[in-house]
Parts: structure tokens; C-alpha cells; sequence
């Protein structure tokens, strides 16, 4: 599913979608590119939250995050070039992770990928075994070829027999001079102190106005002794280089099983990182439905986390939601929160994941829409707010008809009220016209009697909470939250009508005349 | 005892893990001061990086000579991937995302001496987990061979900075002991005192920061995160530790100063070059050429 096509920046903002895909990221590079291409499986991702424990997801996860990322080698392997060291022990470490997820994952009955890949991991990491190093290196052993060894230790002779040729010409000069090399067969002579001529086998390499650096000639023992180690040297650089490309062609036979391999572990990757989410939040595969959406005890997980981390319950809503519904509250008893859990859970279903809810049953959304009370960041330029909202609704309307949820939070509550009422009832017309799920927030009355939509309310308080002492605003705030019901229910012509904001605004500290003039007023 | 013996003493009497070793500038003997430590850790295992690049055999700069980083079997590098010796062929320990100038850092183990070059990650916190990286492998010490303002690394530990200056760096010998006492001076920042009225600083104190803060009359603590934080000139500093109550959430160790007496164009009397920066600075101070403690 692509993102955008689902919902645009102003929807993505008001649901928090970034919160979702943080959530749902794997650990690596492969799964990257499979989040990219793939299309997840609600039900396997909850049977699998049922299935794999908290421990076991770690272990995949470990292994997922430890395997380096061998598509570069792969490529370079693929055309024949000869793989470095370092691509040697990526490969290798890369083979040990994914096999331990195998085996992880077999203990569950589960596979990963197919023989192929399990075959080319397998014998690559028996090809490259010679070369482990420690508990997780890589060096180009001997082992990997007899000739290694012996290419090495000429080279090390070679080194030594140089070093102690060039070693006595040094020693011979420093006596000569009376001072000390200053390392690497260098000597530095002031100009006033050196000796005219110098030492024979002492050369200038620099010259500075007040100081010559020299370094040793070297004699003839000690040339025949460079030559015989740059030969060595030669000699063992084309030994090495020999058993990477042998090692190359190998690997590159196993290309194939290996790509598919990794394709497997992309797709391993993007699907642990779900099963996690939904078993860390409890989620449920919704049931398909031809239209609406309707669930239990859902939750908005963005604010169920920012509740949690201040260590504050979250009240989950449910709702039935077969077309098009008009919602009304209280102030701050959860209208937008309700929007956001329908948007977020249509969310995750056009995503293919489980749902935050205890039951879910709604349709797969081609677009999903909101309309109103945007994040604060969104400016509208010369626009007015209402201005800016009349765009978005035409934007929204221009939109072929798809299948849509749209949800709108207090549209034209800046308008005079009998202008925004008509617009809202010509609005939940052209909705149902359009055969569009939309659930409407509003404090606007009689919208749901005019146009027919089912009406839901927020309970909203279950009694008015005492005024705090000292008009602590946090202490209201907090009584507030425990006074108030956050669940919906249908309103029928018996429900009785709601007033909550008076007693919402004496709770918050505005005086008591006021607010006694206030529901004097309310009649 | 020889010079890298006396300063690797010094370094890791209060338990340093880490010995960093900058420069007042160019061709400071920055690594012969590094090639001491490393001949006077012989048969410890060794962790090296560089901020930036070290090792090469010739300044990237100015085309000129550089001495070589020839290490011994043992020795842990952390460099970049692209730079490391294809032969002879090293242990690779760990590739890594952290990027240097060059591409991915890798860990590297010297398998048979060699000469190797040494490009490491350009900043702070790549610096920090690069010494990290080398400790978990195995590296009892590690060696840094780098910028001044990327010791940051280093801030708040008990690791040690060695500051080298030398002939190269200076047009005279009190103006190369003056840019050593004066980066010493804003390296040696003192801890902050948390009894004290502060102002803690988000980011870098300039000289307009200075200005503003003496001109307003600010007698409280002006906090930076660490010394590299003070982005000032030599004398610039002086006039801001006259004027201001300067100090540092995680201070720096600096525990002595090396001198490289000859430099390309000109040459320092070594004797009163090394009694000259020990005196500005207090530091035990070392002429790693001469090889041995000169002040």
C-alpha cells in the first residue's frame, strides 16, 4: 500500500501516522526494502503474536539486527569481482545470523526461505569456515590454501633478514655519527654538526635551512635483502589475492540461494517487527466487512503511549460506524481522540496489520480523510481557519470516489452557527451520495435529527468534580479525566440533553457568578 | 625511562583507557609522539585511531614526506575499509556504519607488521564509539592520533590528552610556546563548580558570546559541555579567563606536552624549546626525537 495514495500530510499528521511506522520498523536494511514491497498478512502476524514469545522475537530480532548487509558483495560477487576481507566476514556473519534465525524459527515449526537459500548459506558458511577468526572475525587463513603459509612465513624471513642487514648498516652510521637513529634508519644532523663528508651509506632526504634528515643507504647486503623481501612481498600479495578470487568464484555461484536468502530475511525482518507490535499492543485481525468499520475497545495508540509514560490509564471506545454518523460531546471528553482510533484502526487495516481493539469488522480504505481541527503546524496562509477548511472539504469532494473514510473534527465551528449547521447536513448528503464512511464531530445541535445520520455521544462527566483548593490547573485536569466517561453511546430522542461545559469551565477556575449567569442564561 | 615510557606512565597513572595526542598544528610530531607510545606498548594489545588521517606516507597537504605508522601483530585498528592494506591480509574483527572520510570504518587486527594508514570517523561521538569498539575487542589501551576539537571523545573520563607542538607549527619559539599554553589552558577548562551561580551554554562560546557576556557584566559560571566547546583564538581565550568565569561540565585530562625541535623551515634550541613549554604550561614535557624527558 502506498502511503500516499492513502492519506496526505494534513490525515498523516492528525492520525500520527510517523508514530505507526516507527512502531512497525524493522531492525535492518533487508527489511527496509521488504516493508517497501511486501504486503503483510493481518491473521499470520496475530497467529504468530499468539505463537512466538517475547523471547523468541528477541532472538530474531538480535539476528536480524546483527546480520550486515551483504547486498553490495552479493552485486560485486555477482560480476565477478574479488570480494575484500571484510565482504568475507559480512557474508559470513550474514550466513551465521540467518541460520540461527532458521533454527530459531524451525523450533517454532515455522520456515525461513526456501532450500535453496538454506543450502547456499549453509555451504558458504562452510566454505569461509577456515577463515573464523576469534569469536567473530574473519582472516584469510592458511587453511584456505597450503600456499598462504607458505608465502607468509618467506615473507616474514625476508622482513627479518632485511631488517637485521639494514639493522647493522644503521648501527654502523650511528656509531659513526654518535647519535641515536630517530627511528626508521633516519638520522637528523644540524647543519653546524654534521660531518663534511658524511658517514658512507648515509643519504639526505631533506634538506631545511637549518637541518638535514638522512636515512640509511642501503649496502649491498641489505639491497639483495630488499629485493629478496619485495619479492616475498610480491609473492605473497598474489598468494592472497589468488584465494580471494578462488573464494569469489564460489561465492558467486552461490549468489542465487544467497539473494533469495536475504529476500527471505527482508521479509522475515518487516514481518517479526509487526508480530511485536501487535503483541505488544494486544492487537486483533479485523474481520473483512463490505462497508463501515465497527470495533470494541479500541485504542489510539499515539496517546495510549504518551498516557502511559505519564503513567495515566487510557479509557479504550467502541463504536458501530455503518455509514455516515454524527458525533457530539462534551469539551475534552475524547471527540477528536474518537476520530483519530476510526482513522488510526482504517489505518492499520489498508496497512495489512492487526488492529489496536479487543474486536474489529470494517472495510480496506483506499483513502482516508480529515477535516477539521488540524495540527497546529498546518497554516493556511492568507486564509482564514474557515477559509482553509472550505478548501480541504473541496479537495476532499474532488477526489474520485473511492473507497473513503472521512473524518471530520468540528468543521465550521468559526462560521456563524446556522451557516455551519446547514453546511455539516449538506455535507453528511453528499457523503452518503458518495457511499463514503464518515464519522462527524460537531457541538452544533440537531445536525444527526435534520439529516438523518445515527448520532453518537461521548458520555462524557459522571458527575462534576469539586473545584481544586488552590485552582491548580493540573489537579483540575486530573479530576477532570477521572470524572469523565469517555465511551460513546447512540443518542436516541430520550437521552437527556448535555451541558457539560459550564461545569467544565467552573471545574477550570472561571468564576462562580459567571457561571451561575451562565446556566441562568442556558435557561 | 625513555620519553613514550615516561608518557605512557604519565597517561595511565589515573586509570586512563584511552591516550589522545594533538597538536598545536601541522607536523607537531604528532605521530612520532604516537609511534613512542606504541613502541613503549610493545606486547600490550593496542587499540589506534586517527580523527581525520594519519599514517599516510605523504602529506595529502603539501606533497611532503610523513613518517609511517608501521605497526606491530597485535594491534587493533579501527580505519577506513578502503584504506586498509589488501596485503599483507589483516584479521577483520567488525565492519561498521560509521563513516569516515573515505567510506565505513572497519576493526582490524595486524596480523604481520606492516605499514598502515590510519583514517578514522571526523567526529566526536564516531570518535567515542570507535574507542569503544576497540575496547570490546580486546584493546587494553587505545590510542588516539587527532584534531583538537574532536577530543571531545575524550571529555569527562579519566583518558589522557598529550599535546604536541614543534618547530613547524611556529614562526619563533615564543610564539609556538604561546599557541601551546594557550591550547593546554582552554583544554585544562575547569569542572564546573555546582555550588556556584551558572549559565550553562547550549553550544560553542565564541568571541561575540564573550563580548556580550563581559560587556553586560556576567559574574555567574559560563558553562560549555567540554573545552572544545570554546571556539577561541590564544589570546582571545586569555582575554575571555580575565574577564569571565569560564568552565566545563566534563573536563579534559591533559597530562604532558611534547616538543618536536626541527621543523621543515626552521629549528628550535631543543633544551629551551622543551623548559620554555613546560614552564608556560606546567606539563611534564618530553622531546620525543631526543627520546627522553627534557623538562
Amino acid at each position: 500500500m502506498n502511503l500516499d495514495l492513502l492519506l496526505d500530510e494534513t490525515t498523516a499528521g492528525a492520525l500520527d501516522a510517523a508514530w505507526l511506522l516507527r512502531a512497525i520498523a524493522p531492525c535492518g536494511e533487508y527489511g527496509r526494502r521488504a516493508t517497501a514491497a511486501g504486503a503483510p498478512d493481518a491473521r499470520a502476524i496475530v497467529a504468530d503474536a499468539a505463537a512466538l514469545d517475547a523471547g523468541t522475537l528477541d532472538a530474531l530480532q538480535d539476528a536480524l539486527g546483527r546480520a550486515p548487509d551483504v547486498a553490495p558483495a552479493l552485486a560485486r560477487a555477482g560480476v565477478g569481482d574479488a570480494l575484500d576481507d571484510a565482504a568475507f566476514l559480512e557474508l559470513l556473519r550474514f550466513c551465521d545470523a540467518w541460520l540461527r534465525a532458521r533454527a530459531t524459527l524451525a523450533r517454532h515449526d515455522r520456515d525461513l526461505g526456501s532450500d535453496a537459500a538454506a543450502a547456499a548459506c549453509i555451504s558458504l558458511v562452510s566454505l569461509l569456515a577456515h577463515g573464523r577468526a576469534g569469536t567473530y572475525g574473519f582472516y584469510l587463513d592458511e587453511r584456505f590454501d597450503p600456499a598462504l603459509g607458505a608465502a607468509r612465513g618467506r615473507a616474514q624471513r625476508a622482513q627479518a633478514e632485511f631488517d637485521a642487514a639494514r639493522g647493522r648498516s644503521t648501527r654502523s652510521i650511528a656509531e659513526a655519527l654518535g647519535r641515536d637513529e630517530i627511528g626508521e634508519h633516519e638520522f637528523i644532523l644540524m647543519r653546524a654538526d654534521a660531518p663534511s663528508p658524511l658517514p658512507e651509506g648515509l643519504r639526505v632526504i631533506r634538506e631545511a635551512p637549518t637541518y638535514l634528515l638522512c636515512e640509511c643507504d642501503l649496502d649491498e647486503r641489505a639491497l639483495a635483502a630488499l629485493a629478496r623481501r619485495d619479492e616475498a612481498d610480491a609473492a605473497l600479495a598474489q598468494a592472497e589475492r589468488a584465494v580471494r578470487e578462488a573464494l569469489s568464484a564460489r561465492v558467486r555461484e552461490r549468489v542465487p540461494g544467497l539473494d533469495d536468502a536475504a529476500a527471505a530475511f527482508g521479509a522475515l525482518d518487516a514481518h517479526v517487527a509487526k508480530v511485536r507490535f501487535a503483541q505488544t499492543y494486544a492487537c486483533v485481525a479485523a474481520e473483512p466487512a463490505d462497508a463501515g468499520i465497527s470495533f470494541e475497545d479500541a485504542r489510539y495508540l499515539p496517546l495510549l503511549d504518551e498516557l502511559a509514560r505519564e503513567g495515566r490509564a487510557y479509557a479504550p471506545i467502541s463504536l458501530d460506524l455503518p455509514g455516515v454518523a454524527i458525533l457530539t460531546g462534551p469539551n475534552m471528553g475524547g471527540k477528536s481522540i474518537a476520530l483519530r482510533t476510526c482513522g488510526f484502526l482504517a489505518l492499520c487495516v489498508a496497512l495489512g496489520l492487526p488492529v489496536p481493539a479487543k474486536r474489529a469488522r470494517m472495510e480496506r480504505f483506499e483513502r482516508i480523510s480529515w477535516l477539521g481541527i488540524a495540527p497546529e503546524s498546518e497554516s493556511g496562509g492568507l486564509l482564514s481557519s474557515f477559509a482553509r477548511e472550505v478548501v480541504r472539504l473541496r479537495e476532499i469532494l474532488e477526489r474520485p470516489h473511492e473507497r473513503t473514510i472521512v473524518l471530520v473534527d468540528e468543521f465550521a465551528r468559526t462560521t456563524t452557527p446556522q451557516e455551519g449547521r446547514a453546511l455539516l447536513i449538506a455535507l453528511v448528503a453528499r457523503l452518503r451520495e458518495r457511499d463514503a464512511t464518515a464519522l462527524i464531530a460537531t457541538h452544533l445541535a440537531g445536525i444527526a435529527h435534520a439529516s438523518g445520520a445515527t448520532h453518537y455521544a461521548i458520555r462524557g462527566l459522571r458527575g462534576v468534580p469539586a473545584r481544586p483548593a488552590g485552582g491548580d490547573l493540573a489537579e483540575a485536569l486530573a479530576a477532570l479525566a477521572g470524572a469523565m466517561d469517555y465511551t460513546l453511546a447512540e443518542v436516541t430522542a430520550d437521552s437527556p440533553p448535555q451541558a457539560d461545559a459550564l461545569a467544565l469551565a467552573r471545574l477550570l477556575g472561571l468564576d462562580d457568578a459567571l457561571v451561575a449567569a451562565a446556566y441562568e442564561a442556558l435557561g | 625511562m625513555n620519553a613514550g615510557a615516561a608518557l605512557l606512565d604519565l597517561a595511565l597513572r589515573d586509570g586512563a583507557g584511552a591516550i589522545a595526542v594533538v597538536g598545536t598544528g601541522k607536523n607537531a610530531g604528532k605521530t612520532v609522539t604516537t609511534r613512542a607510545l606504541l613502541e613503549a606498548l610493545r606486547g600490550t594489545c593496542v587499540g589506534l585511531t586517527s580523527i581525520g588521517r594519519d599514517g599516510e606516507a605523504v602529506d595529502i597537504g603539501d606533497a611532503m614526506d610523513k613518517p609511517r605508522l608501521r605497526l606491530e601483530p597485535g594491534t587493533i585498528v579501527a580505519t577506513a575499509r578502503a584504506v586498509l592494506p589488501v596485503s599483507p591480509a589483516s584479521e577483520i574483527l567488525e565492519t561498521s556504519d560509521l563513516m569516515t572520510a573515505a567510506g565505513p570504518l572497519l576493526y582490524a587486527r595486524v596480523k604481520m607488521a606492516a605499514p598502515y594508514e590510519l583514517l578514522g570517523p571526523p567526529t566526536a561521538s564516531g570518535v567515542r564509539a570507535s574507542l569503544a569498539q576497540m575496547r570490546a575487542l580486546g584493546a587494553a589501551v587505545t590510542l588516539l592520533d587527532g584534531a583538537v576539537d574532536r577530543v571531545a571523545a575524550l571529555a569527562g573520563g579519566d583518558d589522557a590528552i598529550v599535546v604536541a607542538t614543534g618547530a613547524a607549527t611556529a614562526a619563533t619559539v615564543e610564539e609556538a610556546v604561546d599557541d601551546v599554553r594557550a591550547l593546554v589552558a582552554r583544554l585544562s577548562l575547569p569542572k564546573v563548580d555546582e555550588r556556584e551561580p551558572a549559565l550553562r551554554l547550549d553550544g560553542a562560546l565564541t568571541a561575540t558570546m564573550v563580548a556580550a557576556l563581559a560587556a553586560r557584566g556576567e559574574t555567574r559560571q559560563i558553562v560549555v559541555a567540554d573545552p572544545t566547546q570554546v571556539v577561541l583564538s590564544g589570546k582571545a581565550f586569555d582575554g575571555a579567563m580575565r574577564r569571565l568565569t569560564l568552565r566545563c561540565e566534563r573536563p579534559l585530562r591533559v597530562v604532558a606536552a611534547t616538543v618536536a625541535s626541527i621543523g621543515r623551515d626552521r629549528y628550535f634550541e631543543p633544551a629551551a624549546f622543551a623548559r620554555a613549554v613546560a614552564a608556560a604550561t606546567g606539563l611534564p614535557t618530553f622531546d620525543v626525537y631526543a627520546g627522553a624527558r627534557a623538562a
